[in-house]
């Protein structure tokens, strides 16, 4: 893989020394894709308030806040309150339970309660055996990060296996590094692949995050407002749509940021296939029961400090779309080794 | 939703002609939603201010989350500003084409309100590279923004003009 974005990997623990060897995390850093393109800023996470912070301020959103929910685990157990001795195991056990909590709340969308389970299903196992839980969770955190990365590459070649010669392929808001990666794996093989990227309001990761990693790995992206893609779809402008997901469903319902279904349903309506990077889940068993995050109505109708639409205006603001797996053509899934 | 009723939510799309929006009148415990009209958001902009004068306090969205109101069945109607109208279909702004394909699979009445005439078929590439006379695309970005669009007749049922 000769391109990676910094988007794929966006949390660092190798910013501050450690000892060789170590595999303890006191510190991990997390790259602010809200500055991202004009700043590639990382901000320092120490512990699981931080954590939450950062996922909650979208300081970094899809993939990366995995990575951090699962570095978090490993911030605690190096950080953890002093009395965390390998005899006090319900103290231990008690906290990371805590932090699970604290984590699996930070955005109710997001299905980081299976991943959290993992961790202290693994801690408690380890306890009831008599093996220091701390040492569970390091394994289990480290083998799954090692799992994740290896998938995530292989499915970058699927998706560049998915692209032909001459598509014009329509994405919305970021999918992590993996279509950027994905489009230059194409180009290596020969194919000249187009991308539209919609904006994304109100957070603009297509504006920002897509137009300038695809520029990265150098392919040729042009960018569109959010209400264009009747047009684009229409006029015979795109051939493909290629999105993420950030949550499945048993029956392959995803959700997925906000705009996700209407292109959904325009690509339909249109004979355009609509494909979806996933990661099964049996969770729940269909989109129906997934909840939706209501944001703050401000970050639609607030930007910098200006009130774009002025003061006697609402807001409505729900983060995601729930896609039913009906309008999917086809998924391109990730095992996450859950 | 917690906060909508089923079909409670009147929206609408596009720059009306102030004329067109005097006429409207939303009954009780209906909302008026607007989407924002990007780039230059003057769509949003001049429908809520034009709603405000009305007594209507307007509810302001993206232009990618009508769809999430239709899938929840939330709107009870589309007004869509339009420029030109014949018995093959409408000139409107775009973003009508989305809404108007939504409102056909949701069963959802759409009404073609006359809009300002504009005369621009595409608008310039920089507006979608700023926002609010901010950079937000890097430098380099190559920006494409359709003004109108053409919604074939299938998607509405008569004109109401």
């Amino acid at each position: 893989m000769s391109f990676e974005s910094l988007l794929f990997w966006p949390v660092r623990t190798d910013l501050e020394p450690c000892a060789p060897g170590s595999r303890s995390v006191s510190v991990f850093y997390v790259l602010d894709e809200t500055l991202v393109p004009s700043k590639m800023k990382y901000i320092p996470v120490k512990n699981v308030k931080g954590a939450v912070a950062v996922i909650r301020e979208m300081k970094t959103r899809a993939f990366g806040q995995f990575l951090v929910v699962l570095n978090t685990f490993l911030l605690e157990i190096q950080n953890g309150p002093n009395h965390f001795k390998s005899s006090d195991q319900v103290r231990l056990m008690d906290h990371l339970k805590n932090v699970a909590h604290q984590l699996n709340n930070s955005r109710p969308t997001f299905p980081f309660a299976e991943v959290t389970g993992i961790v202290v299903g693994a801690a408690q196992k380890a306890a009831a055996n008599g093996v220091d839980p701390r040492l569970a969770v390091t394994k289990t955190v480290h083998g799954f990060l090692a799992g994740i990365r290896a998938r995530r590459l292989q499915r970058v070649q699927e998706i560049a296996d998915a692209m032909k010669d001459g598509d014009s392929i329509l994405t919305h808001c970021n999918v992590s590094g993996e279509l950027a990666m994905a489009a230059s794996l194409a180009a290596q093989a020969g194919k000249h692949v187009k991308f539209f990227a919609t904006e994304t309001r109100p957070y603009m990761q297509g504006a920002k995050l897509t137009t300038w990693e695809l520029q990265q790995a150098k392919a040729h992206v042009t960018l569109v407002a959010d209400n264009a893609i009747g047009s684009l779809m229409a006029d015979r402008l795109v051939n493909k749509v290629i999105i993420g997901s950030d949550r499945s469903a048993a029956n392959g319902d995803i959700a997925n940021k906000i705009g996700s279904y209407q292109i959904a349903v325009l690509a339909r309506e249109f004979g355009i296939p609509l494909i979806v990077l996933t990661q099964p889940s049996r969770g729940v068993a269909s989109g129906a029961e997934m909840p939706i995050e209501l944001r703050d109505a401000d970050e639609l109708l607030i930007f910098g400090s200006k009130k774009i639409f002025g003061t006697k205006v609402k807001g409505f603001y729900p983060g995601f779309d729930v896609v039913p797996h009906q309008l999917i053509t086809k998924a391109i899934a990730i095992n996450a080794g859950l | 939703m917690q906060d909508y009723k089923p079909k409670s939510i009147v929206l609408f799309q596009g720059l009306f002609c102030a004329d067109s929006l005097k006429k409207v009148k939303l009954a009780k415990g209906l909302h008026a939603f607007v989407t924002e009209g990007r780039p230059s958001l003057e769509a949003g902009r001049k429908t809520a201010s034009v709603l405000i004068k009305k007594g209507i306090t307007p509810t302001m969205i993206s232009d990618n989350m009508a769809g999430f109101l239709f899938f929840k069945g939330l709107v009870k109607e589309v007004n869509i500003a339009c420029q030109y109208a014949d018995q093959t279909g409408a000139l409107c702004d775009t973003g009508a084409l989305i809404l108007a394909v939504l409102a056909r699979k949701h069963k959802v009445a759409i009404k073609l309100l006359a809009a300002e005439h504009r005369h621009r078929f595409l608008g310039d590439p920089k507006y979608i590279l700023s926002f609010e006379g901010q950079r937000i695309a890097p430098k380099g970005t190559i920006g494409y923004v359709p003004m109108v669009e053409w919604v074939g007749v299938k998607y509405f049922k008569g004109v109401s003009l």
